[in-house]
């Protein structure tokens, strides 16, 4: 062979950083729209009338799921697993043709779904389902790219040189499974076209389960893909991530251990809580209660063993903004997973089920947890990818306190907006009669909307920060050398 | 036994399987590091040094010969 | 045994998949059968309503309204009857929702009419004040999809043994059939039978004419799904 030193490729890590970032604007932009709209109902014609259609809450609310979970969140996570799965595994893709060559057809067969999944979205093509929306045409291209990335994965373990799996990797095989497994079941539908004949749609088709059966199914799928694309996959970053760039190695990589199959157990039971007091049985709805509560255990395993790992070096916390993303996110991490089986305790779910409070809950987990430590890692990776140092730390540091700012006025209006608007549902006056009709329960919570919309602004803006941080390292930092590649990210003033 | 009772006892005696083996993976886990026999916080230096060119913590070819 | 498990990224899967696919085995397989069941007086859906469901799933209703109500009394003083089981024996998929920034619609049918919707679908804030319910005008000028019901209803008759052309019990003890036609253009025309019930309520001209001109609008779909929901 060549005498030409081996090194990793990261050209698929590359691809999928730019579409997380361009993904992760488009997401989190029609999130903003959508909350103003909410404060100021106005705003759902801003396009006029005659595209209102398209610029409506309800048509864009799926968007905004699907493009910040599927886009933004599921392009970090590609990025991510090209980037340290190289590493921890010590074998670069550039050995093998063939992986190479599945990695940039999943990167363009991931490409070709988005745009299918916007398209059809925006016309109002949908099955309703929650987080699984497309019809069965892009089911089965989803499934493809899955697969094709399934191959990926475990074809570079199958060239690795590092005997043992890394951690990160253990995650990253759960959230192969655990996705392909829920999004299979979920997804079976029969399409109409074919089975009455050539009637009708092409590509419109109905679930093979009904009612309560069908809700059980997306709930058990809608929970998992949380702990799938939320939970796992940002564990399996922050175990590489944080480690890497404090130069300290997990505090105690037995509990990670511990943790991983703890949570692979437990998380998959913990469904049920989103159909509490529902028409599904009891005992399922206990079960999902009572192991909701059990969850607190495996996920602060990870969280506390994350902040461990900084024991005895808070200054870097100080000192870098690297880091302070990255401690930030699983202390988020440790709230929202101690907010969740709060939340799911029958009592407390009586109030807060329907109302924005859960809300509040997904967005510190998401824009806390997932947002941060996403950021984080392409932070973390840049300057190894395109060998320069990070532009600007000074806006690093300011693009973190103003999300930080961003995710406390979101969750923390939520919460007072899901509250009041349950208690006044179940407010009944002296004689019996509920003391307010709907609409009271919605102008009450117009200040709160406003503040919310404020927070998903400044998530925005920190988002731009961001993105033109990425741009300028990307083409015009300081170039650096190998050896300040370590540890701690090289970072501009 | 129609369905739910069968249910009930699968779920059941696999719970308490999986019960057992975790704690017995958490003995494990302990009691070799203690003994010596194995060094699991070794594995969190797979992260640490990690270019291309570092020595693998443990490498596949030779593992194979490393008793126990 | 476990140091094995480690370094075997085959049988590790295995192992992983199994621990994760076990609450699924336990919790939704076997309630399968027993849920599906309808209470007495749930009927499928006619072509109709079904087309107007599909117009509420196109414009995402689901993520605003739920249908579900909840056995609580605040719950049932508000929207009636909680919620059971077999009532949602027909709903493929079901639209239960996970949020109410508008209130509950699992019996709307009972307590708003056709004249109520046509004016709030236009503007919402006009029959409900502070109301932020965005409105829905294109409603009035698309066409509903009659075919694509039709099909659906097809479908499910043909794979899952919906009782269309068949007798279903009520709760006076009477009993109701709802027809299916043998032939899409057969469908088309009691749809548009039906719509011609409702646009008969309506006020908007060009909904009127377009029903006598054989075209069946949007929103004299949806106003159908939603005065069947009782």
């Amino acid at each position: 062979m060549e005498n030409r030193p081996l090194e990793y490729d990261y050209t698929v890590a590359k691809w999928f950083m730019l579409s997380t970032i361009v993904l992760g604007i488009v997401g989190m932009l029609v999130g903003v729209i959508l909350a103003w709209e909410m404060a100021f109902p106005a705003v759902n014609t801003i396009a006029g009338e005659g595209l209102a259609e398209y610029t409506n809450f309800s048509r864009l609310r799926p968007l905004h799921t699907d493009a910040v979970i599927f886009g933004f969140t599921l392009s970090g996570i590609f990025s991510t697993w090209y980037y340290i799965g190289q590493r921890v595994l010590k074998v670069s893709m550039a050995e093998s043709k063939f992986l190479m060559f599945l990695g940039k057809l999943h990167f363009a067969l991931y490409l070709l779904v988005v745009v299918a999944v916007v398209g059809s979205l925006l016309l109002g093509i949908t099955t309703s389902k929650e987080y699984a929306e497309f019809e069965w045409p892009i089911d089965i291209a989803v499934v493809v790219v899955w697969v094709t990335w399934g191959m990926g994965i475990f074809g570079l373990i199958g060239i690795r040189r590092e005997k043992s799996l890394y951690i990160s990797i253990w995650y990253y095989i759960a959230t192969f499974l655990g996705i392909a497994m829920l999004y299979l079941f979920n997804n079976m539908e029969i399409p109409t076209y074919f089975a009455s004949g050539g009637i009708g749609a092409w590509y419109h088709s109905v679930s093979m389960y009904s009612g309560t059966n069908d809700a059980l199914v997306q709930w058990w799928y809608g929970h998992n893909a949380v702990a799938f694309g939320f939970t796992v996959p940002i564990v399996a970053m922050i175990y590489y991530f944080l480690p890497k760039e404090s130069g300290q190695a997990v505090y105690s990589y037995k509990l990670s251990l511990l943790a991983f199959w703890g949570l692979m157990f437990v998380y998959l039971w913990a469904g049920g809580h989103h159909l509490l007091f529902s028409t599904v049985p009891d005992w399922m709805q206990t079960m999902g209660s009572v192991f909701s509560v059990v969850l607190i255990l495996p996920s602060w395993g990870s969280a506390i063993n994350m902040l461990l790992t900084m024991k005895g070096e808070w200054q870097q916390v100080a000192a870098s903004p690297l880091i302070k993303f990255m401690v930030l996110a699983s202390t988020f991490y440790m709230f929202s997973t101690l907010e969740g089986p709060i939340q799911a305790i029958k009592s407390v779910n009586a109030l807060a089920h329907f109302t924005d409070w859960i809300v509040g809950h997904v967005h510190d987990g998401t824009l806390g947890w997932v947002g941060f430590m996403i950021m984080a890692a392409l932070f973390h990776m840049a300057p190894r990818i395109f060998k320069r140092e990070i532009y600007s730390k000074s806006l690093m540091g300011t693009q973190f306190w103003i999300q930080t700012l961003g995710v406390v006025l979101y969750f923390t209006s939520m919460w007072i907006a899901g509250i009041t608007q349950g208690m006044m549902w179940r407010a009944h006056d002296e004689f019996g009669n509920l003391a307010y009709s709907f609409i009271d329960t919605v102008a009450v919570l117009q200040p709160y909307f406003t503040i919310r919309a404020v927070g998903g602004t400044l998530y925005l803006v920190g988002m731009f920060l961001f993105a033109y941080n990425m741009y300028k390292t990307m083409t015009s930092s300081r170039r650096v050398e190998e050896s300040e590649l370590q540890n701690a990210s090289p970072m501009g003033a | 036994m129609d369905i739910a009772t069968f249910q009930a006892y699968g779920y059941f005696f696999f719970t308490a399987f999986l019960v057992a083996v975790l704690y017995g993976y958490i003995y494990h886990l302990y009691s070799a590091q203690k003994k010596g026999t194995r060094d699991y916080e070794k594995y969190g230096n797979i992260a640490l040094h990690d270019d291309i060119t570092d020595q693998p913590i443990e490498e596949i070819s030779k593992t194979d010969e490393i008793k126990k | 045994m476990f140091h094995w498990l480690e370094k075997n990224p085959f049988f590790f899967a295995v192992a992983v998949f199994v621990v994760i696919a076990f609450a699924g085995l336990i919790e939704i397989l076997p309630n399968f059968a027993q849920a599906s069941r309808p209470v007495i007086g749930t009927k499928p859906y006619t072509t109709l309503e079904l087309a107007g469901r599909h117009v509420y799933i196109k414009n995402s209703c689901n993520a605003c309204h739920s249908q579900l109500i909840r056995p609580f009394k605040s719950e049932t003083d508000r929207y009636g009857h909680y919620s059971l089981s077999g009532e949602y024996a027909y709903d493929r998929p079901f639209l239960w929702g996970s949020k109410r920034t508008g209130p509950d619609l699992m019996r709307v049918g009972n307590y708003r009419t056709t004249d109520w919707h046509e004016n709030h679908m236009k503007d919402p804030a006009g029959v409900v004040p502070g109301s932020i319910m965005p409105a829905y005008r294109w409603m009035f000028k698309n066409t509903a999809d009659i075919d694509t019901a039709y099909a659906e209803q097809l479908t499910v008759m043909k794979a899952f043994a919906v009782p269309y052309n068949a007798e279903i019990p009520m709760v006076d003890g009477s009993k109701a059939t709802v027809t299916l036609a043998d032939t899409v253009e057969g469908a088309r025309a009691s749809a548009l039978e039906e719509a011609k019930v409702i646009a008969a309520d309506m006020k908007d001209q060009d909904v009127k004419d377009a029903v006598a001109a054989g075209q069946v609008p949007e929103i004299v779909a949806l106003i159908a799904y939603l005065n069947s929901l009782k």
